[in-house]
């Protein structure tokens, strides 16, 4: 396990650095003039670390969640955060808000997202706890309503403005820069920690509340811990890019086909490998058709999902 | 009667010429319809007395042609001239709503080709409620289209005139272009995302008739999501960014400040032009001498 682990991390940070040199024009990085240096490091790394980070809270929170919620289709986007997102960075978009500068959309969208993680909290909660059924009906209710806000929200709008908003929810990773990046490292690093830390009790909770608890955990202490931090890994990877599908679904079954189902390595991988393929999708939705750009979020799906349907055949799903 | 035959036949004849894509038997519905409109409207020889535009733009041409008083219903944001602001609203040009329109009984509804969608004329016409759709999608077309209106809703007078004015209008404005030598521009509708004019779109129509050269012009389509990477790498001389909805100096500081080394960024280049480029009509020229002054100033 040590040995495949280790080769996720190479792996993840060899893609890193090939996705910052290559693209439509491949920069040297030995040599380096005026606009290669100024593309290089305003445009693409901050922009690749920008994939990283959404691909790593996203595939966190997967893992975390299809643990949590004991349920192979749980994704970060099931709890309606990313909905409550959408819709309040929707709202930005249409309503040509600015009064935070650059910085007005992502704010918007990561207050959407807390404000929703809160309702969906409250909601889920009772006799003292956090309940799995609770958390994933409330979120699908509360996507289901915010989802049809949005929908109400872009029939009202004009047609341009309707496409912007449009491609800010598909993903849209071509504004990433600097400034966003460091409130994105903080919640990111945080809830991948505070998971990683709580993987025991998460392996733990996989089993039964029951279980957990002649193991010494608190089931409801642990699931607010881990909703807390998906939320927060959510949030934040929303508000840097948008919306990308797939990662937060699939990326953890994928590296539960390879490493098992121990969360303790489960969480840090399937961060890295949702980080790694992000970048990737980011990569080719810049290269394949020049001067244009497609959104990453249908690269990922598309390179991802033949991978996963291909390593599907004849496998257990969340198999212990 | 002969003159109306041989006008058919012409009108065959362009129809043939602008449609050849399309599929054989919506080629020979669409000529039997026009036939059909053409010969109603020779005959009847008046103009409609409802009309509802169901883009902006057409609502801008029924002005011109002078046939704001007819108007019953616009599509939403038809906000120039001020008077059409006060027509009743029939909702969105990409999804209006049938009843609206059913309900203001017109007599025929203009549409446009860039903008309607086709399903919503064919609803239309099973409902047995005239359509006019202007075909005109690129600045090239826009005269032929203003007269083909005009003959459609019975002012070829008006219509030959505003058309003779706007094609002037372009061909004078050509000539001045020649003057400046190969800008390269980039016109951008939309800052983030990053959404800019690409070919077949109005502003790069003009761009081409003023002698710049349009930085995205190698994309396939119309608007595309474009690359901030390639714009730093080709660096335009002039950057136009359209104003839409408002609020766009404030939207587009983020992307200008990433943008600061672009020779158009560098100079004080960039211009903040109105919404005339998104509206093929008769305010087009509006919007062509607009970037022609930008591009001259120096």
């Amino acid at each position: 396990m040590k040995a495949r682990m280790t080769i996720i991390i190479v792996v993840a940070v060899m893609i890193f650095c090939f996705s910052v040199v290559a693209g439509p024009h491949v920069i040297n990085p030995f040599a380096l003039d005026e606009t290669s240096k100024e593309i290089l490091f305003y445009i693409r790394v901050p922009r690749s670390i920008v994939a990283v980070l959404m691909g790593m809270a996203l595939g966190a929170s997967g893992a975390v969640l299809q643990g949590m919620l004991r349920n192979p289709l749980a994704d970060p986007y099931i709890l309606g955060i990313s909905s409550g997102a959408a819709l309040a960075a929707a709202v930005g978009i249409l309503g040509g808000f600015s009064f935070l500068g650059t910085f007005t959309v992502p704010a918007l969208s990561f207050a959407g997202a807390i404000i929703t993680g809160s309702i969906v909290g409250i909601m889920a909660w009772k006799k003292g706890g956090l309940w799995p059924e609770r958390l994933l009906l409330a979120g699908v209710g509360l996507s289901f309503l915010f989802s049809a806000l949005l929908m109400l929200l872009m029939s009202l709008s004009s047609d341009d403005g309707l496409r912007k908003a449009m491609l800010w929810i598909f993903g849209d990773l071509s504004m990433s820069d600097w400034s966003k990046i460091p409130y994105g490292c903080f919640f990111v690093a945080t809830g991948i920690l505070v998971a990683t830390m709580r993987a025991k009790a998460l392996n733990a909770l996989i089993l039964g509340d029951e279980f957990a608890h002649s193991l010494g955990f608190a089931p409801h202490r642990e699931r607010v811990l881990l909703f807390v931090s998906v939320a927060l890994m959510t949030a934040a990877s929303v508000s840097l890019g948008g919306m990308i599908g797939f990662i937060g679904l699939l990326v953890p079954h994928i590296v539960r086909f390879f490493l098992g189902s121990d969360s303790r390595l489960l969480i840090p991988a399937a961060a890295l490998s949702g980080g790694a393929l992000l970048c990737i999708a980011d990569l080719i939705s810049r290269t394949v058709m020049p001067p244009m750009e497609l959104p990453a979020g249908v690269i990922t799906a598309i390179i991802g999902a033949p991978y996963f349907l291909y390593l599907l055949r004849g496998k257990n799903v969340l198999s212990r | 009667m002969i003159y109306y035959y041989a006008q058919c036949a012409e009108a065959f004849k362009r129809d043939l010429i602008g449609r050849r894509q399309v599929k054989k038997y919506s080629v020979l519905f669409v000529l039997f319809f026009s036939l059909h409109s053409f010969l109603w409207t020779n005959v009847a020889a008046e103009s409609p007395k409802r009309i509802i535009a169901l883009a902006p733009s057409m609502t801008e041409a029924l002005f011109a042609l002078g046939l704001g008083d007819n108007i019953v219903g616009v599509s939403s944001f038809s906000d120039y001239p001020a008077e059409a602001k006060k027509k009743p609203m029939v909702g969105s040009m990409s999804n209006p709503s049938i009843e609206a329109v059913i309900s203001l009984k017109p007599d025929i509804v203009v549409m446009a080709l860039d903008g309607n969608r086709k399903e919503f004329e064919e609803k239309l016409r099973s409902l047995k409620i005239r359509t006019y759709v202007f075909r005109a999608k690129r600045i090239s077309e826009l005269p032929q289209g203003i007269r083909d209106l005009g003959v459609a809703l019975g002012q070829r007078e008006r219509a030959e005139s505003l058309a003779e004015h706007i094609g002037a209008g372009i061909r004078a404005i050509s000539v001045k272009g020649d003057a400046t030598k190969k800008q390269k521009i980039l016109f951008i509708v939309w800052p983030e995302p990053l959404i800019v004019a690409g070919p077949g779109s109005i502003a790069d129509d003009a761009i081409a008739i003023l002698g710049g050269q349009n930085i995205a012009d190698e994309t396939r389509i119309a608007y595309p999501k474009f690359s901030i990477e390639e714009i730093i790498r080709r660096s335009p001389d002039i950057i136009f960014i359209g104003k839409g909805t408002g609020m766009m100096e404030k939207v587009s500081h983020g992307l200008l400040d990433r943008l600061n080394k672009v020779p158009a960024v560098k100079n004080k280049r960039v211009y903040y032009v109105g919404d005339y480029l998104y509206r093929l009509g008769p305010r087009t020229v509006t919007g062509i001498e607009e970037l022609a002054r930008y591009m001259e100033a120096r």
